[in-house]
């Protein structure tokens, strides 16, 4: 066993936090408050390599592995950057462009995934439904094949990046008796006669992302926008879902050592009793127990980046056991950071609210807490 | 990055294994119920067979194969907590304090023994509460003939009434020593063992020393400072790192194979989200101190500069995951969990010594808020 990252690796990560602690983080405070979708950060992103990073060269990428992807993860959120962009810049990357970029045509790579990667597009993806969720097999949209092209009826919901997207990657049936093998995944395109995006969803927690419905009345798409074969969208799924409970997750480890950092100056300035509050050892232990949390996470995190480095395919259990602790185990530490902060902690300006809001989406979104639990239950 | 086993490493972890065989099990039950002449046979028996497979030379050389030291220690935890204490105390204190810090001619002496299993040892460090960190020693030698008269009172002292030989940390002067003691000294008695609570197999007890001469060929140091002690607690602490560990695996695996042979409703009780869910959290938990035990341990190896933080962070989320997996078991098997001798109650009650030998997962958490306050 090695747990060590390359050098190459390390400095790409401190390159990152500069790059977003000098560009990105100023501007997050006030996106977050009213709940605004800061393109013009997502476009530095997209700018500085990173909304493409793990794509190959010739298509605006830098070839880089899951274990780099994972570690800027992390970097974005201990430089601050709120859970609302991290997670537009997630959905975008792993859920909608690597879609294409693992499983489109040449024409439709080349078509998408340079500006996708650069930034000029924004990209969603559409899985879950209003009445469908955790059971994916009960998807109600339908594709309908009409001479060369497709029609798409249904609704999904709780989607990403909706109103802002410019490339939308969309679960639907096409076997229209089948269960899993009946789902297929298409491109669609803003603007597409029948598609359109409900009102932005007011949301607890990764307020400066953008979330709505998309509906499709007789959406119809040409035919080449199919991803693969048919049939074969429930794979691709589940293939995004390692990227959900790897890369996605990294930007909550690394926002926790934000506040964990911001925590430790807070405890060292703030007197009381005559002394620093954080000699008090009520104090020192929820620093401890925000440091565990931040100990215990990493590893498995990047134990699924890594395998997924070595080729080895769909790591569900270890990619369940990342989620469901990082979901659950957070909420405690991101607690405790609040208190920590006592009346200041439940004020706006002074950050760690807004981790504790964001935190908490962890052990929801990408497959609730429980769903991870039944996963690891059925492969033990 | 690398998250496999080597194949050294699981080569080992398999010979542990194979070290133990169905009669085991009425081994471990005499360490329970045994006098110590009963104990000492049997640890000796099962430390010659571990001396075999190269057990217990790992770890001697600080900061070698810190990761096939945890797996093979893994191993061992997971077939007898007791038997593991016992040994850990013997090859990875005794045997590292003379390893590191012994003469050319102690080293000389005592390693080829260790290594056979043809000696027992024992350390002895704690005096009036477990806690060495704030209290000073007050055991202490005064210069006599070729050597020292040793006087001072040692409780909860592993392995000291089956030891040959007894390392007590004391000191001469201002200056932390330890003196190798022969068993049958004089002055030396050893006390009644101790009932505890856990570790029912392992021989603890108090000892205290009159008078007791140490020659100066078997004292280790001088030292200046209190450096010796700071990393047999760092040692001890990798000890109940492993261990809880192997309590985690010991009781997981216990209740996967009942939820899944045990039927209530007609179906096995693992088809059950009451149970099942169980088992999930058991197991992310089991993982993630897996991960988080084999990184500090890999981290020793380093010269990361939170290397020391890290290790605490290990130490601290294993025990606490330790009795959290165990009461767990415990929940899931119900009657069957709840009678003697059985990996979840014994686990329940081993638990709470993970959390309060070594350094002590409060004193751990102080140790890590100091580096987390040094953090920016």
């Amino acid at each position: 066993m090695n747990f060590s990252f390359t050098e190459e690796q390390l400095m790409f990560k401190e390159q990152v936090m500069r790059f977003a602690t000098k560009e990105i983080v100023p501007r997050v405070q006030e996106h977050e408050l009213k709940g605004e979708f800061d393109f013009q950060s997502f476009r530095k992103l997209g700018e500085f390599g990173i909304l493409g990073l793990h794509f190959s060269e010739e298509l605006g990428g830098s070839n880089a592995d899951v274990v780099t992807s994972v570690l800027v993860g992390e970097a974005l959120g201990e430089a601050g950057i709120d859970g609302g962009l991290t997670l537009a810049y997630g959905a975008h990357t792993f859920l909608c462009a690597d879609t294409i970029f693992a499983h489109g045509t040449d024409t439709q790579r080349k078509k998408y995934i340079p500006k996708l990667a650069s930034g000029e597009w924004i990209g969603c993806m559409g899985l879950t439904e209003p009445g469908a969720g955790s059971d994916v097999a009960s998807l109600a949209t339908k594709a309908e094949k009409r001479g060369d092209k497709y029609v798409l009826n249904g609704n999904k919901m709780f989607i990403t990046n909706g109103p802002v997207s410019d490339v939308a990657v969309i679960y639907a049936k096409t076997g229209k008796d089948l269960k899993h093998a009946g789902i297929s995944a298409f491109i669609v395109e803003k603007g597409a006669a029948g598609f359109s995006t409900g009102k932005n969803l007011i949301k607890m927690g990764v307020r400066s992302s953008h979330t709505s419905e998309l509906i499709f009345e007789d959406c119809e798409i040409p035919e080449e926008n199919l991803i693969g074969q048919e049939g074969a969208g429930f794979i691709m799924a589940m293939q995004t879902v390692e990227w959900d409970r790897s890369a996605l997750l990294a930007p909550f480890i690394g926002g926790m050592t934000y506040v964990l950092k911001k925590c430790a100056r807070f405890a060292k300035e703030r007197y009381q009793f005559g002394r620093p509050i954080g000699e008090f050892q009520a104090i020192k232990h929820k620093l401890a127990d925000m440091k565990i949390f931040i100990e215990a996470a990493r590893s498995l995190c990047y134990r699924i980046a890594w395998c997924k480095d070595q080729g080895r395919p769909l790591n569900h259990l270890e990619a369940a056991v990342a989620k469901l602790f990082i979901g659950d185990w957070s909420l405690k530490p991101a607690n405790d950071a609040m208190v920590l902060h006592g009346g200041y902690g439940y004020c706006h300006e002074y950050e760690v609210e807004r981790y504790f809001r964001d935190s908490r989406l962890a052990p929801i979104g990408g497959g609730t807490s429980e769903i991870e639990k039944k996963i690891i239950c059925k492969l033990i | 990055m690398d998250f496999d086993y080597s194949e050294t490493q699981r080569d080992l972890s398999e010979k542990v294994k194979g070290v133990f065989d169905t009669d085991s099990e009425a081994s471990f039950a005499k360490l329970e119920s045994g006098d110590d002449d009963v104990i000492r046979i049997e640890v000796s028996k099962y430390l010659k067979t571990l001396g075999q497979v190269g057990y217990l030379t790992l770890g001697l050389e600080n900061g070698k194969d810190t990761v096939g030291l945890v797996a093979a220690q893994e191993s061992l935890a997971t077939i007898s907590p007791s038997l593991f204490l016992s040994v850990e105390v013997n090859a990875r204190i005794f045997g590292r304090l003379i390893a590191v810090y012994g003469t050319a001619d102690q080293k000389r002496k005592f390693l080829p023994g260790l290594k056979k299993g043809r000696v027992i040892g024992a350390v002895a460090l704690s005096e009036g509460g477990m806690n060495i960190e704030n209290n000073p020693l007050h055991t202490a030698g005064v210069p006599f003939d070729d050597g020292f008269l040793v006087t001072g009172e040692k409780n909860y002292v592993v392995n000291a009434s089956i030891a040959d030989w007894i390392a007590i940390a004391g000191k001469v002067k201002e200056n932390i020593v330890f003196f190798l003691i022969k068993k049958g000294s004089e002055g030396l008695s050893i006390g009644q063992r101790l009932s505890t609570l856990g570790y029912n197999g392992t021989a603890i007890s108090a000892i205290s020393l009159e008078n007791c001469p140490a020659l100066s060929k078997y004292v280790i140091g001088p030292f200046e400072g209190e450096e010796p002690l700071k990393t047999i607690r760092t040692w001890e602490n990798q000890i109940l790192t492993a261990g809880s560990l192997g309590l985690m695996h010991r009781c997981y695996t216990t209740s996967l194979s009942y939820a899944k042979n045990h039927k209530s409703g007609n179906k096995p009780i693992i088809a059950y989200q009451e149970v099942g869910f169980k088992l999930a959290e058991m197991l992310t938990l089991l993982q993630t101190a897996q991960l988080l035990a084999y990184r500090a341990a890999w981290m020793a190896e380093t010269k990361d500069r939170e290397t020391s933080v890290v290790a605490y962070c290990a130490k601290v989320f294993c025990a606490e995951s330790a009795e959290e997996i165990a009461s767990q078991a415990l929940q899931i098997l119900g009657g069957h969990g709840y009678i003697g001798r059985n990996p979840a109650e014994e686990g329940y009650r081993n638990a709470k010594y993970l959390q309060i030998a070594g350094t002590s997962t409060d004193i751990s958490r102080m140790k890590i808020a100091d580096g987390v306050l040094q953090m920016d």
